[in-house]
């Protein structure tokens, strides 16, 4: 290969580490050559291959249950008949959250460092290449090139050169001449910029990671908001908003799958209405940057509690959204802050009978919050009924349902959007504007006639080579009878 | 219109099948006739040849090829009436992505023979379209109105019409690398040069890279839009994400000493398992993109 193709062959391995004194500008040195050698990256790219493949064969954790030791102790034991025997070496190599573990962060950290390197690395020969291309190539370029060709013409040289600059120019390849004596240069390149569209891929990698973080560390996004149909609930998060749902329809086609879920939504900040939409799969509302989705839905229970002095101290409608004992019941919460107290509000979950809360009918069950021991009261209410349940007047006024909430904020989308939008645009560059290099080299012969040889090289450039052979036809024709007015320079 | 489909469905099968038989008969009367003529190798070096252009082949290699084009326009219609009866994009159960990837498959096939008259190509590429064309076959038919997530036509359409673009491309890929491994550097006669081979799975990835990596990037806008996060490691997302790197390995690997060639052609058919993986695996991996049909219900 000659010269300028080793000059901008990253691709070379880097196999001389051996020196004897090791210099911390040594280490350097080695670490900078070991982040642009594209076999690091080749071996980055492979190791996650083989992570992503762990995280889709293997059940994942779900997101978040390691912050609560006991949840995950239960959920490895339920994987355990599983994997028999490896349960606890996968729990312990962080595979049941191999998206979370040392493994993957440590190498996408690895890989990005080295997309950062290569790009770094190479950008100023790209700017070189496409700004102050090298016009002219030694004799054994023309003689060795991968793509060669050789032919001589009546034509003076200048005549030859413009006639072959003008067929490159035909194909849209950007052309400088240069002479020197009777010797003549042409250069031609096309999409030279193209290259870029790799460091832009690269980077855009960057850029999304970047966004990733961005959204982990000042976004947040709770997936289970529930906000029953009447009532109102605080979004938290310092958003100051709260959301009211106002109307709830499910929707079914005859054959009983779904056909719609849609929320009617009104988001208040400071009791002031800044937003209002029908939220459905598919259509979510946004109000300053915090974004509502439609995601689940269930029963609620309109619940209204007097005090002893006759003040209503609650008047919401409760969410049944957890599920409670067995799970043939389902529960919401009332936390009576004043009162020192919590109650849960229990039914049977849908399909199921239960002799002890008949339909209509929901079960009080009122606990000290300091506590939460045995109840200081249990007590079955019946739809329109006021009982007293430890001391407090409680009516269950209706059944309801609740709509079920994703709510997130993402800062970090905008970089997500615009990584994306890079990758695409500059894989699209690199693959569908291919950037071609042609050098001609035209000099008179002893026989009064001129020599032209062209010449490119085909890097991982598929299809040039049959362009480059079309085009040496049409050179080969053209120069037998360059352009009349061409003719007139002086030998 | 669903009659109108399913013939054209049952159409498409049949002339793919046909197209492979020619193929395979063109293939192997040119494997006779080379064996018998000792000088037959017109390709210098054994290679580049084209079934049909060859003595025995003529005519065969032809009709598979017209073959080709009968089964693409009668799958395109089979697909364009079904998305007619209904109302969305035919890419919403495995009966319709199949269809559609065999189409992808054959489409980028027609596209390569066309360009690079390598028809061989077809003895790997036909069958996996007609493999999918028979699988279609054994799932239910029947069209299930759409559940609420799959209710966004546009991104439905065009998040799975990228995908079977990229699939097909992949498939293409995934033949002239099965033919470059069993061709051998010196060439063997009745294959194509091994750099013709190799052109062809390097421009094949090409194609198909961007559009897998746009199928990404709509996978992961509509999932903003549906569910609230643009990614979630979803085992469909994991997968294709798998997928994506493998063939970005490619791309590195195809030009790093050591890795060129078979080691390149072997990452070729890791990626198109990886493609089957994906594609097949909402059967088994459950997740949030358990579309197929075929969870009852």
């Amino acid at each position: 290969m000659t010269e300028t193709t080793r000059s901008t062959n990253l691709s070379q391995p880097i196999d001389d580490l051996d020196g004897a004194v090791v210099s911390p500008s040594d280490i350097g040195e080695r670490l900078w050559r070991f982040f642009i050698s594209m076999r690091t990256g080749l071996a980055l790219i492979l190791a996650l291959v083989v992570l992503g493949l762990i995280g889709t064969l293997l059940v994942q954790a779900p997101v978040g249950l390691q912050a609560d030791a006991q949840a995950y102790a239960a959920w490895i034991d339920s994987v355990r008949p599983k994997y028999g025997g490896w349960t606890g070496a996968f729990d312990m190599l962080g595979l049941f959250s191999v998206f979370n573990s040392i493994w993957f962060r440590g190498i996408t950290v690895l890989l990005m460092t080295s997309v950062l390197a290569c790009s770094v690395n190479r950008a100023p020969h790209l700017w070189k290449q496409a700004t102050k291309p090298r016009t002219r190539m030694s004799d054994a370029f023309f003689d060795h090139a991968p793509l060669a060709l050789a032919t001589t013409t009546a034509a003076r040289p200048e005549a030859a050169a413009e006639a072959v600059a003008a067929t490159l120019r035909g194909r849209r390849f950007r052309t400088l001449v240069e002479g020197a004596g009777d010797t003549i240069n042409v250069y031609a390149d096309k999409n030279r910029w193209g290259p870029f569209g790799t460091v832009v891929a690269h980077l855009s990698l960057v850029v999304i990671l970047t966004g990733a973080l961005i959204g982990t560390a000042f976004g947040f996004r709770n997936e289970g908001l529930a906000v029953a149909v009447g009532s109102t609930a605080d979004v938290g998060n310092e958003t100051g908003l709260t959301v009211e749902a106002r109307r709830f329809v499910d929707s079914y086609y005859p054959n009983g799958s779904p056909s719609d879920y849609a929320s009617d939504l009104i988001v208040y900040r400071d009791g002031r209405e800044v937003g209002a939409a029908t939220v459905r799969v598919n259509e979510p509302m946004t109000v300053d940057g915090v974004t509502f989705y439609q995601s689940f839905f269930g029963p609620a229970a309109s619940i209204r509690i007097t005090g002893q002095d006759g003040d209503v101290v609650f008047d919401q409608g409760v969410p049944l959204q957890f599920g409670y004992g067995d799970g043939s019941r389902v529960a919401g919460q009332i936390v009576l802050a004043d009162a020192g107290l919590t109650a849960y509000v229990v039914a049977p979950a849908s399909g199921e009978v239960d002799p002890a809360i008949r339909p209509g009918q929901v079960q009080f069950e009122v606990y000290e919050t300091a506590t939460m021991a045995d109840p200081v009261a249990v007590q079955t209410l019946s739809q329109g009924q006021a009982a007293d349940v430890a001391g407090l007047d409680v009516t269950f006024v209706r059944e309801h349902q609740y709509t079920g909430l994703i709510v997130a904020r993402d800062p970090g989308a905008p970089f997500i959007w615009l990584g994306c939008f890079l990758l695409i645009a500059g894989t699209a560059v690199v693959f569908f504007f291919p950037s071609r290099r042609v050098w001609a080299l035209v000099r008179p012969d002893r026989a009064g006639t001129s020599t032209v040889q062209v010449a490119a090289i085909v890097r991982h450039d598929v299809g040039f080579g049959a362009e480059f052979e079309r085009m040496g036809e049409e050179i080969r024709v053209t120069i037998k009878s360059p352009p009349a007015d061409e003719g007139k320079g002086t030998v | 219109m669903f009659k109108l489909s399913e013939y054209s469905f049952l159409a498409g099968v049949i002339t793919v099948a046909l197209a492979f038989g020619c193929y395979l008969l063109a293939f192997m009367s040119v494997a006779v006739t080379r064996r018998r003529s000792s000088f037959a190798g017109a390709g210098a070096g054994g290679g580049n040849i084209s079934i049909g252009a060859e003595a025995g082949g003529t005519g065969l290699g032809t009709y598979g090829t017209l073959f080709t084009y009968l089964a693409l326009t009668f799958l395109t219609a089979a697909l364009i009436f079904r998305a007619l009866a209904t109302g969305h994009g035919p890419f919403a159960n495995m009966y319709e992505f199949s269809i559609a990837f065999a189409w992808g498959t054959l489409a980028m096939f027609a596209y390569f023979e066309h360009r690079y008259h390598q028809r061989v190509l077809g003895l790997i590429a036909l069958p996996i379209a007609l493999a999918l064309l028979l699988y279609a076959t054994t799932v239910p038919a029947q069209f299930d109105p759409l559940v609420p997530a799959l209710q966004n036509n546009l991104l439905l359409s065009v998040h799975v019409a990228v995908a079977i673009v990229a699939y097909g491309t992949f498939a293409v890929a995934f033949a002239a690398a099965v033919l470059y491994l069993l061709q051998t550097d010196a060439g063997r006669r009745g294959l194509p040069r091994r750099e013709l081979l190799d052109e062809i799975s390097y421009k094949a990835v090409m194609i198909g890279f961007p559009f897998l990596t746009l199928t990404i990037v709509l996978g992961a806008v509509w999932a903003n839009v549906a569910w609230g996060r643009y990614w979630g490691w979803d085992p469909k997302e994991t997968a294709s994400l798998v997928t994506w790197l493998i063939y970005g390995a490619y791309l590195h690997a195809r030009v790093v000493r050591g890795w060129r060639g078979e080691r390149a052609a072997y990452l070729l058919l890791l990626g198109f398992t990886a493609v089957l993986f994906t594609y097949f695996g909402n059967l088994f991996f459950g997740g949030l993109h358990s579309y197929s049909g075929l969870n009852g219900n």
